[in-house]
């Protein structure tokens, strides 16, 4: 009898594998991608799948290169329609996409979003310039000693950097490399506070290697502490830890404003007007690309995108402005929006 | 008929052969005198006629579910028009995607898609005639060695070591899954971690003291180029380990020992249980403890005593990880005391040692093998925990014993090289891989010690 | 021998009897035993502690989700709006924002109504839609309903953000409070049992989020593991334990498991990428993709349990049935395995329990995902309660904190439940030889 119940559960589990085996038809977006992206994707694909009759899209957060790696993996239901993007598409991602098979792909910029450098309500908001943003946290700094040669970074607390800073140990919570936030972070103020300095910036012309290195590198000693990828884990930090600066998307300082504050960076706060206004120097384009091939075979990818590139959706007053991305001005958008309805290719 | 039916009616043939295979056992017993003539019991007959119609029909349905989609598709594709053949693989599938879509009737095809619309009724007619194939080829296999089998049922037929030989099979076919998997694991890391070690030495990889995957992101980057030496993510490993075995084995053994020796019954069997929690409760909660309880509480204790602690302490992600492997600790050495017999106690004691003593000379020493396994056992669930050290332990890679700095361990490294914004075939990403494999290889050699330990001092009572 | 009768051979002063000594040392002895007692007894209650303790910091923080704040609104459901033959296509949106409009008829300006909308939830148009779906009569009729309160509100009444402070740095402003004060005292603001915790899937708008998408999810997976596990499981023991002879492969096999049981999870997670999705191409973020690594996870488990149930059973039981005529085979089935089926059981329940709780390798095969819709079978796109955690407490939304904790409290009770089936079955058929 053992015998007969043994075969039972296995002839049962052998018809759920075929099930599973069995070819699958996809009827809804799948969508993969950037993490950062992940949070307006899921709001546009919620809005869509509700106001439509298409089921709601699947969204993964896979972190952009894996994103791609997925979408670029060919043209077919087993691959993604649709990944989200911190960064634009690299060249070599287009090789490997065309490669597969993978031409036609429709680029969309949807957005901005801000990075901010933020504390704890506690204490008093930082008001930092780049070039003390860089000096705080590169390897590598010019000796003030003497003029042109670079040291290992000597600095321990902020007012040995600016008298005017506060007299507390530097100590950043940031993103690891592997992240877009923290490239985005290094391109637009640590290498725009390195060219403050002349000689440095002659090296841009002279020796692009060395400039890259002493540009981007940040310190390992502790003051700069990888925190992960986890926003609202950083963001929790900073309160229990008011010392401490966290760098993170404007959107989880948009929800804590309450507990956190942003810090001015050249004079300017970190305000939803003031990134939108292109005032606030550190925010980076957001992107979703489309399969072209996939539009009209998989359901629903057009009216997708078309959601996504609506005032509604990604307008001054749109849901994704709630939810703290910043808009793209006006025209930007008109002119993406035309791209979508003519679906156009990059 | 299908698939879900079809196995429903070979189940049922199933039951129908059995009977019928041990009614002609009775009845070749009936003719040969009586039923100790038979050389296997009634049922075996029975079991042996039921394996035989339903193992054949039963592969061969299998085969037959597994093989209908991409031959269907191959018809399809034949009568479909010349420039929809030539699109690519891809392309196709998703002419396949769409006619499958019409016939799960997911969607109804525009004025324009009249092809798809007749593909689709061409791809349900060749459905269903395979259906209609399938079920007919199946139950005829299945009658067919039914007959052949029924047919040679006699008294002498070893009808028991038949049925036996087909279980142990199975059995073994069972037991050689755990084999399966360690290929499957290790063929799943090899490939990409080949391809990393094509970038960076192993060498370098394995010995190289600096861990700094700041490899550029972008094409233009060419500058900061990364470190992989793994030793620093290892030995962080190895350092929250530590902190997570000095919390956990101490209060793991002395919580079994309690439980085992001195507790009543109740207590053993609230406590126990309650404690099996502790390593139930998911890790993202420990994460999450880790992270806000503990680690600004250790923080600040370290600063009102002048010491500088990072915010990220190995300490606090190492002591909430002891916490969660105290049940396994506590729990397989509390089995392994329980199963020291009662003899070796009693003769302790009568021999005028207190209860303490008897633990400590004897009790202990007996179990001490099956200890040091639930001990090494909990130091590779520590080594491969992934939760808790992303959210507390941070991600920088200091060499360095001092369990207030931050460190970084390998299962965090996976994770963050795996997901983050880089392109996917760069060294960084590749990295994980690496770091997987050798993580597998690492937990394997534990794993062949706590073996050894176990096969070699291990006591044998009864 | 007599011990009295010679005096014992030691260092100590000769003069002394053995009992003597004895006696000396035994305070020292019983205070040793006392000490061991207490530092067992300690070790426990700090290892209790700390399951009370994180206990109550999670129930503390989510116990707040089962409850949702509502807004009562009075909607006229206008013939003009219902002009096309399609119900779904009227503007509900409209209505809630005229309800809402006849409600502060006083507030004027773009930025002003756009607070004022923001009281509600904008699910309460697809709660209006739902209605008029099921009774068509509601067409020209006005009706008082309750909708779902905006999160911000919902933790404000909560009191889980203040409305002190400056009008910047909040999230409600000046004017919704007012509001918010005003619909308070008319009592038209309340709380109630959160039912769309336990019957929505997720969404990005807190108030509106709920975790049946992800209990389904773990539902099918864990369905596919316990179906798959448990008896490939028990059987590789029964061979194992058994019937294997001992040679080189049985060792083999023996390590291989054991080390299994010991790999980090996420490893397994590469593997099911690797081999389910890349290889057989199986679609990501199923079900049936995550039963079947979580099954390649608790299946080491189950053998090493269902191992040392097998072993457990005395050698006696065996040979009387080897001794009366019995196969091997017959032996093990017809006799070991019932009286280890207890022990087997036990073990597959806590390994299934540790599979309820694993996220690290569903985060490479694609569950780690955002879902609306709830799965309805092993190959609709699913997520699992432990990812579901995972994803709401990276949310930047206050409200997703104590939602936060509210799954983990659903995912702590089924653990609790599963392992309390283990202890009772362990009671119920312990054995003891």
């Amino acid at each position: 009898m053992k015998a007969r119940s043994m075969f039972l559960a296995s002839a049962l589990t052998m018809t759920l594998i075929s099930s599973g085996t069995a070819m699958a038809a996809r009827d809804s977006i799948a969508i993969v991608g950037s993490s950062t992206v992940y949070p307006f994707a899921t709001v546009v694909a919620e809005q869509f799948g509700k106001g439509s009759t298409f089921k709601t899209p699947t969204i993964e957060s896979t972190g952009t290169g894996g994103g791609f790696k997925l979408f670029c993996g060919g043209v077919g239901v087993t691959h993604p329609d649709i990944t989200n993007a911190s960064r634009a598409i690299k060249d070599s991602e287009k090789e490997t996409c065309a490669k597969n098979g993978v031409t036609d792909i429709i680029e969309l910029k949807i957005g901005y979003d801000g990075i901010v450098l933020a504390n704890a309500k506690t204490t008093e908001p930082m008001e930092l310039s780049r070039r003390e943003i860089f000096l705080a946290l590169a390897k590598q700094v010019p000796d003030p000693a003497t003029d042109g040669k670079l040291i290992a970074n000597p600095y321990k607390t902020w007012n040995q950097i600016n008298p005017a800073l506060p007299a507390t140990a530097i100590e950043v919570l940031g993103p690891p490399p592997t992240s877009g936030t923290r490239d985005a972070f290094t391109e637009m103020v640590m290498v725009a506070g390195a060219e403050e300095f002349e000689f440095i910036k002659a090296m841009s012309k002279s020796d692009k290697d060395a400039f890259k290195r002493v540009s981007e590198t940040v310190r390992e000693d502790g003051a700069y502490i990888e925190a992960g990828e986890n926003d609202n884990l950083i963001v929790q930090k900073l309160q229990a830890n008011p010392k401490a600066l966290g760098i993170f998307g404007f959107s989880f300082l948009d929800q804590n404003a309450d507990a956190i504050q942003g810090s001015l960076i050249e004079g300017e706060a970190p305000t939803f007007d003031n990134i939108s206004a292109g005032r606030y120097a550190v925010s980076r384009p957001l992107f979703i690309y489309v399969k072209k091939a996939h539009i009209g075979v998989i359901p629903g990818i057009k009216e997708y995108i078309t959601e996504f590139s609506s005032e509604k959706a990604w307008g001054d007053d749109g849901y994704l402005a709630d939810k703290g991305m910043i808009p793209m001005p006006a025209e930007e958008r008109k002119k993406y929006a035309d791209d979508v309805a003519n679906l156009k290719t990059m | 008929m299908d698939f879900p039916a079809l196995l429903l009616v070979l189940m049922l043939l199933a039951v129908g052969a059995y009977v019928l295979g041990a009614r002609k056992a009775m009845a070749a017993a009936a003719a040969g005198g009586g039923i100790r003539s038979l050389h296997s019991l009634p049922s075996h007959y029975g079991m042996l006629t039921a394996v035989a119609a339903v193992l054949p029909a039963l592969c061969l349905a299998v085969v037959w579910q597994a093989a209908q989609p991409p031959v269907l598709t191959a018809l399809l594709k034949a009568s479909l028009p010349a420039e929809t053949q030539a699109l690519s693989a891809g392309e196709f599938s998703l002419i396949i995607n769409d006619i499958t879509n019409v016939v799960a009737g997911n969607f109804t095809p525009g004025a324009d898609q009249t092809v798809i619309a007749e593909a689709a009724q061409r791809y349900m007619k060749l459905q269903d005639t395979s259906d209609l194939l399938r079920t007919g080829i199946v139950l005829l296999l299945a009658a067919v060695s039914t007959a052949l089998v029924y047919a040679r049922i006699t008294a002498r037929l070893r009808a028991r070591n038949i049925v036996e030989g087909v279980l142990k099979a199975l059995l073994i076919v069972c037991s050689a899954f755990a084999i399966f998997t360690t290929i499957g694991i290790v063929l799943s890391v090899l490939f990409e971690a080949l391809r990393f070690f094509k970038i960076v030495p192993p060498h370098e990889f394995l010995f190289g003291l600096d861990w700094s995957p700041q490899m550029a992101i972008r094409a233009d980057q060419t500058g900061s180029s990364g470190a992989f030496g793994a030793v620093p993510v290892f030995a962080g490993t190895m350092l929250i380990a530590l902190i997570a075995m000095i919390v956990a084995i101490p209060i793991g053994l002395l919580s079994a020992i309690y439980l085992s020796e001195y507790a009543g019954e109740r207590l053993r069997t609230v406590a126990k249980p309650l404690l099996e929690i502790l390593a139930g409760i998911p890790t993202v909660v420990y994460g999450f403890f880790a992270a806000l309880t503990v680690a600004p509480l250790i923080r600040d204790l370290g600063l009102s005593f002048n010491l500088p602690v990072s915010s990220e302490s190995a300490l606090a992600a190492g002591l909430v990880m002891g916490i969660m492997i105290i049940p396994f600790v506590s729990s397989l050495s509390e089995d392994v005391l329980h199963a020291v017999p009662q003899s070796l106690r009693d003769g302790s004691l009568a021999l005028g040692a207190t209860k303490f003593e008897t633990v400590k000379n004897v009790v202990v020493p007996a179990a001490l093998p099956g200890i040091v396994g639930g001990v090494l056992l909990a130091v590779s669930r520590a080594i491969g925990e992934t939760m808790i050290v992303v959210m507390a332990a941070g991600l920088s890679a200091n060499l360095t014993a001092n369990p207030f700095q931050a460190v970084t361990t390998v299962t965090v490294q996976i994770v963050t090289l795996l997901v983050g914004d880089q392109e996917f075939d760069s060294p960084k990403t590749l990295a994980a891989f690496a770091l997987g494999l050798v993580l597998f290889f690492f937990t394997l050699f534990l794993n062949f010690i706590a073996l050894r330990v176990v096969q070699k001092y291990r006591e044998q009572y009864e | 021998m007599n011990n009295n009768a010679q005096p014992p051979v030691c260092c100590d002063t000769p003069g002394r009897s053995l009992s003597e000594r004895i006696g000396r040392d035994l305070p020292r002895r019983y205070r040793a035993e006392k000490r061991f007692r207490r530092l067992g007894l300690t070790a426990i209650v700090v290892a209790l502690s700390f399951l009370v303790f994180l206990f109550g910091s999670i129930i503390g923080s989510g116990y707040s989700a089962f409850r949702q704040t509502y807004v009562e609104l009075a909607v006229t459901f206008d013939e003009s709006a219902f002009t096309s033959e399609n119900l779904a296509a009227a503007d509900f949106p409209g209505l809630v924002k005229q309800s809402l409009r006849t409600m502060f008829p006083e507030v004027e300006g773009r930025a002003a109504l756009k607070n004022l909308y923001r009281i509600v939830s904008p699910s309460a148009a697809y709660t209006l839609q739902d209605m008029v779906a099921e009774n068509p009569k509601l067409i020209g009729t006005t009706q008082r309903i309750w909708v779902l309160a905006d999160d911000d509100v919902d933790m404000l009444i909560k009191g889980q953000i203040s409305g002190a402070g400056e009008e910047a740095n909040r999230r409600l402003k000046d004017d919704q409070l007012a509001w918010i004060t005003t619909l308070r005292d008319q009592g038209r603001i309340e709380t109630r049992f959160n039912t769309t915790f336990f019957t929505a899937g997720d969404s990005r708008e807190p108030e509106q989020a709920g975790i049946r998408g992800a209990v389904m999810g773990s539902f099918y997976s864990l369905l596919i593991t316990l179906l798959l596990s448990f008896p490939i499981g028990v059987m590789a023991a029964i061979y194992l334990e058994e019937f294997a002879p001992d040679n080189i492969l049985t060792n083999v096999i023996e390590v291989n498991i054991n080390n299994l049981a010991a790999v980090p999870s996420i490893i397994f997670g590469l593997l099911g990428l690797a081999i389910f999705i890349n290889f057989f191409g199986m679609p990501r973020s199923t079900p049936v993709v995550g039963g079947l690594v979580l099954t390649l996870m608790t299946l080491p488990v189950i053998i090493i349990a269902s191992r040392a149930a097998l072993k457990s059973v005395p050698p006696s039981i065996r040979e009387a049935a080897l001794g009366i005529g019995a196969s091997k085979m017959q032996t093990v089935i017809h006799h070991v395995l019932p009286l280890a089926l207890p022990g087997m059981l036990t073990g597959t329940i806590i390994g299934m329990a540790r599979a309820l709780g694993d996220t690290a390798p569903l985060l490479m095969i694609g569950m780690i995902a955002f879902i609306v819709d709830i799965p309805s079978g092993f190959t609709d796109p699913a997520t699992a309660l432990p990812v579901q955690i995972f994803l709401w407490a990276d949310s930047p939304e206050r409200a997703f904190t104590e939602k936060t904790s509210a799954a983990i409290m659903i995912l702590l009770a089924f653990l609790i439940a599963m392992n309390a089936t283990a202890v009772f079955l362990r009671k119920k058929f312990e054995i003891k030889w």
